[in-house]
């Protein structure tokens, strides 16, 4: 048949099965989706294709003719344009040297046409209605626009298959409707489009088929006409989505534990006050742009605040360093947990006791001592590991999240700080998290969750603050919340106060 | 519970003794002539002549699993030699005061480069290779083509509590290598330059005082080139800006040799002891190979290639 073939693909690596024969096909000219939870298998189907991974068996097949996998460039020549989740650009280079990078027009004796590049790239961002130079350098492109540039990337040679690995997550809803449109166009002329994605609304509003895939297994392939997104979550998780839990404890009042007082650190916020009483899980929503992460790294210590002030149980707090800060009895579990949560270098044990020792100033270690408070830890927040002598990059992405909030909760803080908790984890992962979340405040701990995900934030908060435009634009309780309400704040209403 | 004599220093362990077995019978000797290679003498040759830059390779180590690069260590060393010279000869300073300013001159040095990393934002290579020159031309400034000469005023064959001032290098370097492995495996100070080299964002992240943990890596460092310095300077008996010239490149090869990544966030100071000992054997054995002499450098280059390479072989296999 003609379009793209997944056969019977087998991948391990060592002892893990990422792949257990995956079969399903891409119609010419259709819009399908790849869903999944994290684990399931999807970037190992992607590396494969891309040519950056060898099947164990199995194979993929382009118009019923075999891909060989000798590299990217075999993806490339058969037509075949990938977009990374990564961002996998040249900063110092200008969007057209980004664009033809290691494929080069050359000119006679090997010299680089840079006139045709140049021309090349303008019709293609035109294409795209991206309006980008294509002098100006990668790193004064916006995420968006980087992130369509990346499509012209694929787009440059003849792209007949573009592939795209959950492109929206760092893209406001505007981007995401230019990329959107961007894509239906490209359809209409006849691109196959393969859509990797966790975001279901997303995903129904491109795709003519769906496909699911669950502990590297195929599930099955929907029509999205005859299926609907409760369908789809069942078949990728195997139950039910997590509804709203209530707390009866936190309805109590009490002074407030955490008290933000008009803090503002211009241009990223202004005038910002919030109080969390302990006990309580305060939600912060906002789109991108909002201000929501940089008020957390200021109350943390991380940047230095214009002017307003923070307050623990009353008394004003000056925190200059995230090490004031664990001192204080703060934690900030952040959002990058790569970047910024994780060290690779260092077993679970060792990352999972590093804030705690830290903020002790300990000077020899204990390993009997560490050991039970990294064991601890694992018990408690039911990280799935072998060893505690693995490395963090051995686990998924919501074991991960689980060490990186473990490590913080080790340090015993009265304040928990969380940044997108359950940012690119697989639904059982958040589930598991938000209840650890909902037992820390129930042990007392003040909770501050921002979060760009609503249904997270509706269901977790039992007050949300809305963000838009560095201010806070309302508050409202989290029992009677909808999702429609808070959108209005994060977008365009005038300001209430519940 | 892991070990701090974990895998990675046992291959190191096991290159070392497959070296000294090569060359055992390699320069195995005709009937009743003693072994040239394989004998007391010998032994302590190597011991004496690893232990210099062995000593600053502790320090190299430290700095690049805290995720940097130290160039400076050879000129700290010759100017240590000069600066403990001058105050000992010149001057007539006891010698342990003399060595003492010597060890200062070494941590002030840690302290610039450190400065100039963490404060002036400099890229460590750029930072350390400056230094590298201010140090060796403050040397050349301070003895102006002489040299000091710390043998006349020393007792010859000098023995301390009966044991021969050779033995200074080889002991140091050995009580150093243990402190400091205990130190990077069973101190939180420890745990910190693994995770600064590791991720030096989320080291911040953690409340890990980043900038502190960095200065302390340089300073121990340049301490550590100072006391290879004293060293080179006692046993030696001599203060000269010409000493320990090109060294920088060998105690940054022991530590990676000894397992340290230049990516930062891995290594050990056991591993690059180690290291220098790999280096010490060949440069000792080597010259004693008829016809070997034009070889040495090539032969050296290639087994820090080998050994790397090989490691990340065993690395990849790991994974």
């Amino acid at each position: 048949m003609t379009g793209l073939t997944f056969n019977d693909l087998h991948k391990s690596f060592g002892a893990v099965h990422a792949l257990r024969g995956v079969t399903f096909s891409v119609a010419r000219g259709e819009a399908h989706a790849c869903v999944g939870e994290n684990g399931a298998g999807k970037s190992t189907l992607l590396k494969i294709l891309a040519g950056i991974v060898r099947p164990d068996r199995g194979d993929v097949r382009l118009d019923d003719v075999p891909l060989h996998f000798s590299g990217p460039r075999d993806a490339l020549s058969r037509g075949i344009g990938m977009v990374y989740q990564e961002r996998l650009t040249f900063p110092s280079l200008s969007v057209a040297a980004n664009i033809f990078a290691g494929r080069e027009i050359v000119g006679r004796a090997g010299r680089l046409d840079e006139a045709a590049m140049r021309a090349r790239t303008q019709a293609l961002l035109d294409q795209l209605h991206v309006p980008v130079s294509p002098d100006v350098r990668m790193e004064h492109v916006s995420a968006a626009h980087a992130q369509l540039v990346e499509v012209a990337r694929a787009l440059a040679f003849d792209c007949q298959v573009l592939v795209l690995d959950e492109p929206t997550t760092s893209l406001t809803d505007a981007e995401v409707d230019h990329l959107f449109r961007v894509l239906a166009d490209l359809k209409a002329r006849g691109v196959t489009i393969l859509f990797v994605s966790h975001r279901l609304p997303e995903v129904f509003r491109l795709c003519d088929r769906i496909t699911v895939m669950r502990d590297g297994a195929f599930v099955g392939t929907f029509d999205r006409a005859a299926t609907s997104p409760e369908t789809i979550v069942r078949s990728m998780v195997g139950r039910e989505p997590p509804e709203r839990v209530e707390r009866a404890a936190a309805a109590g009042g009490g002074p407030p534990r955490l008290s933000i007082r008009q803090l503002t650190r211009r241009p990223s916020f202004e005038d910002v006050s919030i109080d969390v009483r302990a006990g309580e899980i305060v939600g912060v929503f906002g789109l991108v742009g909002s201000g929501r992460t940089e008020v957390l790294e200021t109350v943390f210590g991380l940047a230095r605040a214009d002017s307003g002030r923070v307050a623990l149980d009353g008394e004003d707090v000056a925190i200059g360093s995230a090490r004031d800060a664990a001192r204080a009895g703060l934690a900030l579990v952040p959002e990058d947990r790569q970047r910024l949560g994780l060290f690779f270098n260092l077993s679970l044990r060792h990352n999972l006791v590093l804030p705690r020792a830290v903020k002790a100033g300990v000077g020899r270690i204990h390993e009997a001592e560490e050991d039970t408070i990294a064991r601890t830890q694992v018990r408690d927040l039911a990280i799935k590991t072998p060893s505690l002598a693995r490395m963090p990059d051995t686990l998924s992405g919501g074991n991960q999240q689980k060490v990186v909030a473990g490590k913080w909760l080790a340090t015993g803080p009265r304040v928990l700080l969380l940044d997108e908790p359950t940012k690119g984890v697989d639904v059982g992962a958040k589930f598991e998290i938000h209840n650890i979340i909902r037992s820390r405040a129930a042990e007392g701990m003040a909770c501050l969750v921002v979060s760009s995900d609503l249904p997270e934030i509706l269901a977790l908060a039992d007050r949300i603050v809305v963000m838009r435009e560095g201010r806070v634009r309302g508050e409202l309780a989290g029992r009677d919340a909808t999702d429609e309400a808070v959108m209005r704040l994060a977008t365009h209403e005038v300001e209430v106060r519940a | 519970m892991k070990k701090w004599w974990h895998a990675r220093e046992l291959s190191t362990v096991a290159i070392l003794a497959l070296e000294v077995l090569f060359f055992t019978w390699y320069l195995w000797p005709g009937a009743g002539q003693p072994h040239p290679f394989l004998n007391v003498g010998n032994v302590l040759l190597i011991f004496k002549y690893s232990s210099i830059y062995g000593i600053a390779a502790i320090g190299a180590a430290i700095v690049i699993i805290c995720g940097g690069i130290d160039l400076a260590p050879g000129s700290v060393i010759a100017l240590t030699t000069v600066v403990t010279g001058l105050l000992f000869v010149e001057h007539g300073w006891p010698l342990w005061a003399s060595a003492a300013v010597g060890l200062l001159v070494g941590i002030g040095a840690g302290f610039v480069s450190a400065w100039l990393i963490v404060k002036a934002r400099l890229p460590p290579f750029i930072a350390t290779l400056g230094v590298m020159g201010i140090w060796r031309g403050a040397a050349y400034i301070i003895t102006e083509a002489r040299f000091y000469d710390l043998s006349a005023r020393l007792p010859r064959d000098w023995h301390i509590a009966g044991v021969s001032v050779d033995w200074l290098g080889p002991i140091v370097m050995l009580v150093l290598a243990a402190v400091f492995q205990l130190l990077m495996t069973k101190y939180q100070w420890g745990r910190s330059v693994f995770a600064v080299g590791g991720n030096e964002t989320a080291a911040l992240f953690s409340g890990i005082p980043v900038h502190r943990v960095k200065t302390s890596a340089y300073v121990i460092a340049g301490l550590l080139a100072a006391v290879s310095g004293v060293v080179l300077a006692v046993v030696q008996g001599q203060g000269k800006a010409d000493l320990a010239n090109g060294y920088e490149l060998d105690i940054i090869a022991s530590a990676v040799v000894g397992g340290a990544s230049l990516a930062g966030g891995r290594g050990s100071v056991a591993g690059a002891v180690l290291g220098a000992l790999i280096f010490g054997v060949l440069r000792n054995a080597l010259p004693q190979i008829p016809g070997a002499t034009f070889y040495d450098r090539l032969i050296v280059g290639v087994v820090v290639i080998a050994i790397v390479v090989m490691d990340q072989v065993l690395v990849r296999r790991e994974s």
